[in-house]
């Protein structure tokens, strides 16, 4: 993180803190029930939205390396075709034999491209970034889920487990009945 | 040149009344029942007129991406149908559309479930204790599994570009999924989305079928057949359904990350899976232009095994033409057929 950043993220939480408390005693006074509690989460959200502002820059930085190295490509494979056109007559009958150099060229570069570890690792960070961005995403939805007493996502993946578990509990006790009357079968038979 | 473009022009202009639009295609060609069902899975019987001369049937496991219709997409080319008509009693298994209540569904449930149960209902369906498993792709991983797991019940495997080592796979998918952080991706997302499925087909050969091929079709677009066969199979190259989180997760980390299979150090429901318990004859299909699983990764599955009788096959074709295409109809479904028939009755 730059110093830049450091200085951006002390002075909005510093003044979200601020005014969180500034205003959290008359709301206090004058709210309750759920009203209180969203006053308390609107001071989560604020800093999910710094955090998310922070990952932002990240997940920038990753996308332009993304079209940067497109971009680069593109333009060095567009350099080897200008260097192969001359050798095809410049004539209708050879524009598919042009297509052709075009589309094999582009294709070569652009998959080496997609196979090397700059661009895996690239694309990895990118994703990853993305994936901070949905997270935060997330954890504002369940703080707004949670106030307004709907199940947030982690209750609602605890509950699809438990649901897988019993299926798988089901599934055992089931091949285990499967099986007795296939010994039984086999027996009369 | 100029005429060749103002032809075209024609043809995009005339595309709407000439082409059916995807949604109204049906990709089901050859007949057949539900014969079995468990959560969103589906077991499919292909039914033929005369009934099958072979009394072992096949069981195909379709792969976790995309889904089963490439094996039956056109009549010419219909894998199945080809199998009924060498006289094979076929089933296969559509996976379903898992939700996000499945994101939990993982290895061990795909083979000691799903597979499972389907492998009991056929066989006493058919009255055999065991059956020929074929499993396409992925579901090449998950069939190779089962049958490293349940050799009783597996009397033939036919595994056709099954994923086997990730290591040695030089695919741009194994590339990108070496520098995923999946624990990170299935946590925030839960199942792997579709959108990232497609992101990931579309940077394999990204002029070929992004640009060229959409060409073709706007120049062939009054060869029935063509249109016909090409908008099938962009029917079903769109349709792909999400992948179960776990399931996703235990694949990027134990097959393209920590290569556990081919160690023999993969678990499955705290079970070790040994590739040298695999003892029935196997068949393993690879195609040498395959861009989706290179031949490399599929390949060390035929050195793996312990089975006595095995034998390998490299056909000159890629990860679809092995199993749809006049090649397949050819050479590749002649051989599994003739292969098959001694130890089928």
């Amino acid at each position: 993180m730059t110093y830049e950043d450091k200085e951006y993220k002390h002075m909005a939480t510093f003044w979200s803190d601020m005014l969180h408390l500034m205003t959290n005693k008359p709301q206090a006074i004058s709210s309750a029930g759920p009203f209180r509690t969203m006053a308390s989460n609107s001071k989560r959200i604020s800093s999910e939205l710094i955090e998310m502002n922070e990952k932002m820059a990240d997940f920038n930085r990753h996308m332009t390396e993304y079209y940067q190295q497109l971009a680069e490509t593109w333009s060095e494979a567009q350099k080897k075709v200008n260097l192969k056109v001359p050798d095809i007559p410049q004539d209708a009958e050879h524009f598919e034999a042009y297509k052709r150099v075009w589309i094999d060229i582009f294709d070569n570069d652009f998959t080496e491209l997609f196979d090397s570890k700059k661009f895996g690792s690239n694309y990895g960070m990118l994703v990853s970034k993305e994936l901070d961005l949905a997270k935060h995403w997330n954890n504002m939805a369940d703080i707004i889920l949670k106030s307004t007493n709907l199940p947030t996502r982690q209750e609602i993946d605890e509950m699809y487990q438990e649901l897988h578990t019993l299926r798988r509990r089901v599934a055992d006790l089931e091949a285990g009945m499967r099986q007795r009357r296939n010994n039984v079968k086999r027996r009369n038979a | 040149m100029i005429e060749d473009l103002l032809q075209l022009g024609t043809n995009m202009i005339r595309a709407p009344d000439m082409l059916k639009s995807p949604a109204e295609i049906d990709l089901e060609v050859t007949p057949h029942s539900v014969v079995h069902t468990i959560d969103k899975a589906r077991l499919l019987h292909y039914t033929q007129e005369d009934g099958p001369t072979h009394r072992i049937p096949i069981v195909i496991a379709y792969a976790l991406i995309n889904r089963y219709h490439i094996l039956d997409i056109h009549p010419a080319k219909s894998w199945i149908r080809n199998l009924l008509g060498q006289g094979y009693d076929v089933y296969l298994i559509d996976w379903g559309t898992p939700s996000r209540m499945d994101r939990y569904l993982d290895f061990d449930y795909y083979v000691n479930v799903y597979l499972d149960s389907c492998i009991e209902t056929v066989c006493n369906r058919a009255s055999v204790d065991s059956v020929t498993l074929q499993g396409y792709c992925t579901g090449g991983t998950v069939s190779t599994i089962y049958a490293a797991l349940y050799g009783s019940k597996v009397k033939n495997f036919v595994a056709t570009a099954p994923v086997i080592d990730g290591w040695k796979d030089t695919t741009v998918i194994s590339n990108l999924s070496k520098h995923l952080e999946v624990d990170k991706l299935v946590d925030t997302v839960g199942n792997m989305p579709p959108e990232f499925i497609y992101y990931c087909f579309s940077v394999l050969k990204p002029f070929e079928q992004g640009i060229e091929k959409y060409l073709k079709l706007f120049r062939n677009i009054d060869n029935e057949r063509f249109v016909d066969n090409f908008m099938r199979v962009e029917k079903w190259l769109s349709d792909t359904p999400p992948i179960p989180g776990e399931l996703f997760r235990e694949w990027i980390k134990n097959i393209y990350q920590k290569n556990l299979l081919i160690k023999n150090r993969m678990k499955i429901d705290g079970q070790r899976i040994d590739l040298g318990n695999i003892r029935m004859p196997v068949f393993t299909q690879i195609a040498v232009g395959d861009h989706l699983v290179s031949p490399e990764c599929s390949m060390p599955l035929h050195y793996a095994i312990g089975s006595e009788e095995k034998t390998m096959r490299i056909y000159p074709t890629g990860h679809v033409g092995m199993i749809a295409s006049g090649l397949s109809q050819k050479m590749v479904l002649p051989e599994l057929g003739s292969w098959l028939s001694k130890k089928s009755d």
